[in-house]
């Protein structure tokens, strides 16, 4: 793998259970690159994303991600892999019989947090950066859709993580919120780490103009603002 | 959300753990109350078998510092539990009240003869250790002969047998459905949790993490229901000695602890197990078959 290479994706086949779903995808992404993902509903982008992030197994290709090998990966190292990745679900994955600072607070502590003091800090800090700072008390059911989204990208940034792996992080979100996100996510990607976003939000384009791949009948393209339209 | 509906749906939460607790509970105090009848089978058994006794009849002759010397020496016998001496005189009041008849003014001398009603140690209440002891004290000079109802220690060992085996077969079944219902508790527990254990393992928990608290909580779930289990089995025992005096063997502390100390240890391992292998399945299966 080339050092510069956070992803590194060799002619690798994804399968969701046995039906193929994208083939032959090549694909290198370095680091401080933002990169959009884009495609119809169905193309495959989650499940790529699901590869990446080893929900789904590797059955065929080459891949490496952080410096795992996704096609060796052995289930008791995916967790490591994971610590590495910041990952913001489509459907946020919260842990919905805690409020929002114990569901940062569990992150923390599953990857090695244990000074309380510090733990308080980062979570007041990454709270005010999504906008939440009062509402760490609150249980998830009790936000919105796009506070929810908040609290699964502030869980996804907690550990500094060397990619952002987003499935529609501004989905869920009002334009002005979404631009919020995305100015925090752009900044991650300038200080060092890769943001890969799957998306169907095409306005975000013009602003924040970045690399476009795209999921098309099967296979990964690279693509660009004109033809997204 | 109103203040009071969020208080019913917490109620409704603190209900389901409850409602484990005392599911498991009550499967502990079925397994508590098996031990109770194993460990009292055994010395209900050796009550029954230490009545069984045979007399051994005395020779006209016998001098009675001979029978005293008989009767010590049966005494400090290995088979022996207690020996009762009934000489002549006091075996026909015994007679004669049996009968409601003066039968030794009717017959004008007492034909009865002297003997020692002996009780066996329940571990020679058999009929190979009884024809033993009876040719061993018919070489006794004083001796005339030993008398015994050998029908009643065959069918009495027989039903002990009998029971026995009934008790242990029921035992093993309890025991299965115990393991079956508190497995299923704990699982149906976990299985409500089976997204959220998903999600802890999307966001690079490890499976000894995520493990941890399940297991804490399913082994605190076993100790609530042993202790209330226990309570229940106190209770009855209170109970049963009130109303059935004649079980005051019931109140035997050593076997009482015994009892709660397996209440205890079933409830933590079973927990344990239980919550273990339920979280496990969750964290090793796919999260497509989640949904399933």
């Amino acid at each position: 793998m080339d050092s510069e290479n956070i992803i590194d994706l060799n002619n690798i086949s994804v399968y969701q259970n046995k039906v193929l779903v994208l083939k032959e995808v090549s694909l290198k992404i370095n680091r401080n690159e933002f990169v959009y993902l884009i495609g119809k509903t169905g193309t495959g982008k989650s499940s790529l994303l699901k590869v990446l992030y080893a929900d789904l197994p590797l059955k065929e290709g080459e891949a490496t991600i952080v410096g795992f090998d996704l096609k060796r990966i052995k289930n008791k190292n995916i967790p490591f892999l994971r610590r590495k990745l910041g990952i913001v679900f489509q459907d946020f994955q919260l842990l919905t019989d805690r409020s929002v600072n114990d569901n940062l607070t569990f992150v923390m502590k599953s990857t090695g947090w244990s000074d309380k003091k510090k733990i308080n800090e980062r979570l007041e800090a990454i709270l005010e950066d999504v906008g939440l700072k009062n509402k760490g008390y609150k249980m998830p059911h009790q936000l919105s859709g796009g506070e929810q989204q908040r609290v699964a990208i502030a869980r996804a940034m907690i550990n500094h993580p060397e990619v952002i792996l987003a499935d529609e992080p501004t989905g869920n979100l009002d334009p002005e919120t979404s631009e919020g996100i995305m100015e925090l996510l752009f900044n991650i990607s300038k200080s060092g780490s890769v943001v890969l976003m799957a998306t169907h939000d095409y306005s975000l384009f013009s602003k924040y103009p970045a690399r476009i791949i795209k999921c098309e009948n099967g296979n990964v393209i690279e693509g660009n603002i004109e033809n997204n339209e | 959300m109103s203040d009071s509906q969020e208080r019913f749906n917490l109620r409704r939460l603190k209900t389901s753990y409850l409602t484990t607790i005392i599911s498991i509970s009550l499967v502990l105090f079925m397994l508590g109350l098996l031990s109770l009848l194993i460990l009292h089978a055994r010395k209900l058994s050796d009550y029954v078998k230490g009545n069984i006794g045979f007399s051994v009849i005395l020779k006209e002759n016998a001098k009675e510092v001979e029978i005293k010397e008989l009767q010590k020496k049966l005494d400090a016998s290995d088979f022996v539990k207690s020996t009762n001496y009934i000489n002549k005189d006091e075996a026909a009041r015994i007679l004669q009240k049996d009968l409601g008849e003066e039968f030794l003014n009717f017959l004008g001398y007492n034909p009865l003869s002297a003997s020692l009603d002996i009780h066996l140690n329940p571990n020679y209440a058999n009929n190979d250790s009884l024809s033993i002891i009876e040719q061993r004290l018919m070489k006794k000079t004083i001796v005339k002969e030993v008398v015994y109802q050998k029908n009643i220690v065959t069918i009495v060992n027989e039903n002990i047998r009998k029971i026995s085996i009934i008790i242990l077969f029921f035992s093993s079944l309890l025991m299965i459905i115990a393991i079956a219902l508190i497995n299923n508790t704990i699982r149906l527990s976990v299985y409500s949790k089976r997204f959220l254990i998903k999600s802890m393992q999307l966001v690079g928990a490890t499976q000894g993490f995520i493990r941890k608290p399940f297991v804490f909580k399913g082994i605190m779930q076993g100790i609530y229901g042993a202790l209330i289990s226990i309570i229940l089995l106190m209770g009855l025992i209170y109970i049963a000695s009130k109303e059935i005096p004649e079980l005051f063997v019931l109140k035997d502390i050593r076997i009482l602890l015994i009892i709660f100390s397996i209440v205890i240890v079933l409830g933590i391992i079973l927990s344990w197990i239980s919550t273990f292998f339920a979280v496990r399945k969750y964290l090793k299966i796919k999260t497509d078959y989640l949904y399933y």
